[in-house]
């Protein structure tokens, strides 16, 4: 038996030791076998996980609601249904996804549950595309992270870290020094960030929105503008490059607005911007252009705003500002932001006579900083001539073809000048270089571009009623707060009478397109006034029933201001004028016209102008005549005022009480 | 010695740099370094102004990837000063010679001095001028390398700022 013992320990040693074998075996297939199944159960988990959303994303009608429509840009068709402005197909994650937002958000759906693993190696998951997307269905669905894997995304982290926004600023750049057709203005945000806070603004990134053009003639320009043949594209820079851009090179002042938004909504426009950097729009130079993608992306961010679709005809970028300010509550605080020269002309401004004088003439370069005529100046004066000079420097440095890498403003003169001390440094009370004098009105405060116009008058022969509209954009009679003083750019004037004793309804004059830029002497830059227009107007010189004529001109001349900010602007142009209609002999007449004229504002509200005229001519129908023209202007609130016209042509004249209103 | 290593960093790094951007990815870009001011006839063109263009030709699109930018499209931090001193130069140099300015005293923030300092920073500039900016053709990188060196000669700024870090990077 003792010997059985061993034997049948080890048997049952070799027995149990198989029967845990088999257990072992048997439980690794199992958990195999399981394994299977749970993966197996998962994908159809994860399979119906997703159907069972996007049913209830369906019942809910989430396509139709706002938040929607504005991340993917949909706006209505005139014939009904939807489409995106989008024109980048990979915006969409379905086929139909520009035209059909229920089909788009279905797919949008099944792309989160897309493994990497299907991914090419270089994509992006759709979650880290799509982030706004992605978090605005999450908030509205719940997201259940046992049946959807939550993608980490890396580069969005990183981007939206570096960024890290606590506010943004809606900017506004506006016009140049005398160019009539940048009154329109730009705008554009920047995203304030956290490590910014304070004095830092300029390493704010900003982003916008803007035409990616693929022609330099202007004309082709202009139209593939207005037909939107051109892309454009969101873009993000640093906000010193915008300032060096339009504050420096173009000279143009930036009123800078900040926003109320909170983190979180600060946050969702971030990630929607993320998603529109990867695709591109048609850009339309009137309605889809930058400052409507702006708005569009402030919406974005708060769907309760609604700004972009209040605009009918064209979105100018003045009146988005407008619409901003109107908002309760939205803007925190307004900076200006002085273009180079705005501040050389301040400094100006601020010199005496005699410092000036010699100022110019150092511009000129008859005046070095070693002249006895400088140097024997006092230091704060020398201080001030200096730094209004390298302003000056700067900005002509920056209009060059291109620009090296070496020190663009004179050495000399930067030496000189750091010999000096600082101006404020010499004066205990504040120095009138301190103050902030803006050489350009916020845009907000300045008259809506469209204008309705309701007149009444008389002619030589009768009296007559007037009614005219006009979309854009600013006249030189009209208040001149928030535009350029100095210029006029009229576009789709249409005006027509009814003449009240003869009974007829006429077209009075349409003009296509009208801009004048006045360029008062400046001896640091001397430029010619310029003006033209393009439009039918009726021949007030004749008898012929108020009768057509299609007409152009084009003149060159002079103006003068006798201060910066003088209320008078003396002018005169010579201009070739071509005039066809059948009413004309030849029916044609082409020559010329002289006129001299005054402007004169004597408040705000109250400004006239007078001019003369002699126009003469010299082909087809032959003739030569005397014009007068007196104005006066009386504005009774922002968007509202009344004009007092007297016109006379040859021996005709008219006489006009008008009443007009913007919006 | 210190620039030349500069400039063969510089250029193994815009050697070996390539684009990681690829189609679908989001985001705006950066292409910063690529930026020229002026070019294209600019402000004398009209139609360009108001539409908005006259930049447009050097788009910061998605897929310019430059040696200053990060594959998310924003400034590495490491070049943040050197970009900032290129591309606002003429700013800087002349508000050193005032003494203050913006420009000036946000370089200083980048060097991590102190609000309270940066008159002093600027003060300092405006001291040092003729060494800081010693003829025409000194380049914003040779600026930024000596105005490391009178920093961390100064009293107040060697303590207060951190001015090392441009040369490593």
């Amino acid at each position: 038996m003792r010997a059985d013992l061993p034997a049948s320990l080890f048997l049952l040693t070799v027995f149990s030791l198989t029967f845990i074998r088999n257990i072992v075996l048997l439980f690794v297939v199992f958990l195999l076998f399981s394994g299977f199944v749970n993966a197996q159960d998962k994908v159809n988990n994860a399979g119906n996980y997703l159907l069972e959303r996007q049913q209830y994303a369906k019942q809910e009608k989430l396509s139709e609601q706002r938040s929607w429509h504005l991340l993917l840009k949909y706006g209505k068709k005139t014939l009904g249904g939807v489409v995106s402005e989008a024109d980048g197909l990979q915006f969409f994650n379905s086929p139909q996804g520009k035209t059909n937002p229920e089909e788009e958000l279905a797919a949008t759906l099944a792309s989160f549950f897309v493994p990497m693993s299907d991914l090419a190696e270089d994509e992006e998951h759709p979650q880290c595309r799509f982030p706004a997307r992605f978090k605005w269905l999450n908030q509205e669905l719940n997201f259940d992270p046992r049946y959807l894997e939550i993608q980490e995304c890396d580069r969005l982290a990183r981007w939206v870290e570096a960024l890290d926004p606590v506010g943004v600023t809606l900017v506004f750049a506006s016009y140049f020094l005398n160019n009539p057709a940048s009154m329109f203005g730009h705008t554009l945000i920047r995203i304030d960030s956290r490590r910014n806070e304070g004095e830092r603004k300029l390493l704010d990134y900003g982003a916008n929105y803007a035409a990616i053009p693929d022609t330099e003639n202007a004309l082709l320009y202009a139209l593939k503008g207005l037909m939107g043949f051109f892309e454009g594209r969101f873009e993000i820079f640093p906000y010193y490059t915008k300032v060096q851009e339009y504050n420096n090179w173009e000279s143009r002042d930036l009123w800078e607005y900040e926003l109320d938004f909170t983190e979180d909504q600060l946050n969702t426009m971030l990630l929607h911007l993320w998603e529109l950097g990867g695709t591109h729009f048609d850009y339309y130079y009137f309605q889809e252009n930058c400052s409507y993608h702006i708005l569009s992306l402030l919406e974005t961010a708060n769907p309760e705003l609604q700004m972009k679709d209040q605009f009918f005809f064209s979105v100018i970028p003045s009146d988005t500002v407008k619409i901003v300010m109107e908002q309760e509550n939205l803007v925190k605080q307004i900076v200006y932001r002085p273009a180079v020269l705005s501040q050389m002309n301040h400094k100006r401004l601020a010199m005496t006579d005699e410092d000036r004088q010699i100022f110019h003439q150092m511009v000129k370069g008859k005046v070095m900083p070693e002249d006895p005529v400088f140097s024997g100046l006092p230091e704060q004066s020398r201080a001030l001539i200096l730094n209004a000079y390298m302003d000056y420097l700067q900005y002509q440095s920056m209009q060059k073809e291109e620009i090296a890498q070496e020190v663009q403003i004179p050495h000399s003169i930067l030496l000189a000048r750091s010999r000096l001390q600082n101006v404020r440094d010499e004066s205990d009370e504040p120095d009138q270089v301190d103050q902030v004098i803006h050489f350009s009105s916020s845009p907000e405060q300045g008259h809506g571009a469209d204008r309705a116009r309701f007149g009444m008058g008389f002619n030589q022969n009768e009296p007559f009623l007037e009614l005219a509209y006009r979309p854009a954009y600013h006249d030189l009679m009209a208040k001149d707060v928030g535009y350029d003083k100095d210029s006029e750019i009229i576009f789709l004037d249409f005006k027509t009478r009814y003449y009240l004793e003869s009974e007829r309804l006429r077209l009075d004059r349409a003009r296509i397109l009208a801009i004048t830029a006045m360029n008062p002497y400046d001896p640091l830059f001397v430029k010619p006034s310029w003006r033209m227009a393009l439009e039918i107007d009726t021949l007030r010189d004749r008898d012929c029933n108020y009768c057509n004529s299609y007409k152009s001109n084009f003149g060159s001349g002079i103006s003068y201001r006798p201060e910066y900010f003088s209320p008078l602007l003396l002018f005169s142009f010579i201009d070739v004028k071509t005039e066809f209609s059948g009413h004309l002999k030849h029916d044609y007449r082409f020559g010329g016209d002289v006129e001299i004229g005054a402007f004169y504002d004597f408040t705000e509200d109250w400004k006239v102008k007078v001019a003369g005229g002699y126009q003469a001519f010299v082909l087809g129908d032959t003739k030569d005549f005397f014009t007068t023209n007196f104005e006066a202007r009386h504005s009774l609130s922002q968007n509202l005022d009344l004009r007092l016209e007297y016109n006379r042509f040859d021996e005709n004249y008219e006489a006009i009480l008008a009443v007009n209103f913007y919006f | 010695m210190k620039k030349f290593s500069l400039i063969v960093m510089g250029t193994v790094l815009f050697f070996l740099y390539t684009p990681v951007f690829a189609a679908g990815y989001g985001a705006a870009g950066c292409g910063l370094g690529s930026i020229v001011f002026g070019s294209g006839s600019g402000p004398k063109q009209i139609f360009a102004a108001t539409t908005n263009g006259t930049f447009g030709s050097q788009t910061f699109g998605i897929s310019s990837g430059t040696s200053n930018c990060g594959d998310h499209g924003l400034i590495n931090l490491s070049k943040e000063r050197e970009v900032f001193a290129q591309q606002n130069y003429t700013s800087l140099v002349k508000e050193m010679a005032q003494g203050e300015g913006e420009s000036l005293y946000t370089l200083a923030s980048l060097y991590q001095c102190p609000a309270e300092t940066h008159q002093a920073f600027g003060t300092m500039t405006q001291d040092k001028f003729d060494r800081l900016v010693a003829n025409a053709q000194t380049t914003s990188t040779e600026l930024l390398t000596l105005i490391e060196d009178e920093m961390a000669s100064h009293p107040k700024l060697a303590s207060s700022c951190d001015y090392v870090l441009t040369a490593s990077n």
